[in-house]
């Protein structure tokens, strides 16, 4: 019960903090998942069909990528950096509801870009896309999973290192995973290291379950995200728990 | 004792000794003062206490519970403000002292009832509802303290509350720390403000590289420096010797000044001593005061941060 009064009174705070740029970032995801349904097509004009489905369906992931993997660690590294993170942790809070007040103010930030996407893509390419109801797991389950891994890079790494990392990671996700490609466009030793790697199973259920009648949903898939989503989790509750 | 810290020992990897086999405690209703330099081993004190940190070796108890193995009761036996600014740009002071009442487990009626006290006597009423985002340094140092307040633990533990503070609404925050520990709490108080700590405290404590150095009442440092009177005199940037004091007491250079240490019923010479030194140039102009406790903290610590080289090189001329 106390958890739960923690975790309501917590997410406000965490809402009030973000709340002046909250509607900002908003609309950056959203135009950030427009511009890669609308811009792809300026930028190769004969798409095939199942081209054009890809970029509609992996837009999705980008952008939850974007948000966990690259805004969210730098905003943790900041707030490791001025104190205010160990402020967070001396507040007499689990420091379970803590972190899933943090993780869901994310999450909140993330869906509303991610749904808009989609729908103006459907839209635009007039798109037959069947979505099925795993759609709401599976786009929990990957935006779960990029908040997770990458607050587990900035709570366990230096403050310049993850903002150096998640420049990297952005490098690594536009431009060599695939999510808006099948892998098998990929030279065989990155196509290796995807398959560990949580990405491309984030572009499988996200696809997947958003066309079901254009893409297999690989079972596979799901149970790599969980993993991947437990590790992040396991590994940033022990730094936020971890006393020096 | 409510706070009994016991032989605390910190070192952080690289070998650094942050706190070097500290004992301290603390009663339920006192203000205890920690003072020390910038890197004295304070905030890794508290640090340590409110469970952010593990000690190398040492215990720390609050009401006879062990604080090191059960970092969790720490968290919630403890009020702290931390010396750093607290995060709350997008909130108002209203709403953040009374999220943080309420994360703290008090009824919200009455958090809003010590929310309004303490703004009133604060002061903070024109910016009750003034994004924080907006707010002066200073403000924003009251309001964490309102935040530490609003629902204080036994343990109230303030890291450099009066940073960045006006000096009107210091003698208020002051006011409300004598507060705190009337009504019950132990206030464990972080400064390097030596002057207002003097006024503020019941004890202290001087910490300098890690080390408990003195440890007691005001007065009692006061007494143990030897002199109850202290000269202080502004010297001639031009003159090339320092005075020696004929009074056989301290004297401690502190920036381009002397502070010698006077007993009392030499007050008549040493102004005399002080006119003729002024006379022959060596002196700009000097005063004369009872000893403070600013004066035992530069004696004990040495005035690092004041002291500069050329003084000292002056005085050991001088003494030689």
């Amino acid at each position: 019960m106390q958890a739960l009064r923690s975790y309501r009174l917590l997410v406000t705070w965490q809402a009030l903090r973000k709340k002046s740029y909250l509607p900002l970032m908003m609309a950056v995801q959203t135009l950030f998942s427009l511009g890669i349904v609308l811009g792809y097509p300026l930028l190769f004009p004969t798409l095939d069909r199942t081209t054009i489905y890809l970029i509609a369906t992996g837009a999705p992931a980008i952008s939850m990528l974007s948000v966990g993997l690259v805004a969210l660690p730098q905003t943790v590294g900041e707030a490791k950096v001025e104190g205010s993170l160990a402020y967070m942790r001396s507040l007499p809070v689990p420091r379970l509801a803590y972190l899933v007040a943090d993780l869901t103010v994310w999450l909140a930030i993330v869906v509303p870009g991610v749904v808009l996407g989609v729908l103006v893509g459907a839209w635009r390419f007039g798109l037959d896309m069947q979505v099925s109801p795993l759609v709401i797991p599976a786009v929990l389950m990957v935006a779960l999973t990029a908040t997770c891994v990458g607050y587990a890079l900035a709570s366990t790494l230096p403050y310049m290192l993850t903002v150096i990392i998640t420049q990297a990671i952005v490098v690594l996700v536009f431009m060599f995973s695939p999510l808006t490609f099948l892998p098998d466009k990929l030279p065989g030793w990155l196509e290796t290291i995807h398959r560990l790697l949580p990405i491309q199973a984030m572009g499988e259920v996200t696809r997947g379950t958003l066309a079901p009648n254009v893409f297999p949903l690989p079972a596979g898939a799901f149970l790599t995200l969980a993993v991947w989503c437990v590790l992040g989790f396991a590994v940033t509750y022990a730094a936020m728990t971890r006393r020096a | 004792m409510l706070l009994e810290i016991e032989n605390l020992t910190k070192v952080f990897r690289g070998g650094v000794r942050a706190n070097d086999e500290i004992d301290l405690s603390i009663a339920a209703g006192e203000v205890f003062g920690l003072l020390g330099h910038n890197g004295a081993g304070k905030t890794t004190l508290v640090s340590q206490v409110v469970g952010l940190l593990r000690p190398t070796a040492g215990s720390i108890r609050i009401d006879g519970r062990d604080m090191v193995a059960d970092p969790g009761r720490a968290r919630r036996l403890c009020s702290f403000q931390a010396q750093s600014q607290v995060p709350i740009d997008g909130l108002t002071p209203r709403q953040a002292i009374e999220l943080l009442g309420q994360l703290r487990g008090a009824p919200r009626s009455d958090v809003r009832r010590r929310r309004a006290l303490l703004v009133d006597a604060l002061e903070l009423g024109e910016w009750l509802d003034v994004d924080a985002a907006r707010l002066s340094g200073g403000v924003k140092r009251l309001v964490a303290f309102a935040m530490a307040a609003v629902a204080p633990g036994r343990l109230v533990m303030l890291d450099e509350p009066t940073n960045d503070v006006d000096p009107v609404r210091r003698r208020l925050l002051w006011q409300q720390v004598r507060s705190l520990a009337d009504e019950g709490a132990a206030v464990l108080l972080v400064t390097h403000n030596v002057v207002e700590a003097e006024r503020s405290v019941d004890r202290l404590a001087i910490l300098d590289a890690g080390r408990v150095i003195a440890e007691g009442t005001p007065a009692e440092l006061k007494a143990g420096l030897g002199a109850e009177l202290r000269l202080e005199l502004v010297i001639d940037p031009r003159s090339t010797e320092l005075p020696v004091s004929p009074f056989g007491r301290s004297v401690v250079p502190v920036g381009n000044r002397l502070m010698v240490g006077v007993p009392t019923g030499a007050a008549g010479p040493a102004v005399a001593w002080a006119e003729s030194l002024q006379r022959d140039g060596a002196v700009e102009e000097f005063t004369l005061g009872p000893a403070t406790l600013e004066d035992v903290y530069v004696a004990l610590v040495g005035g690092q941060e004041a002291r500069s080289a050329e003084m000292e090189a002056r005085l050991d001329a001088s003494a030689a």
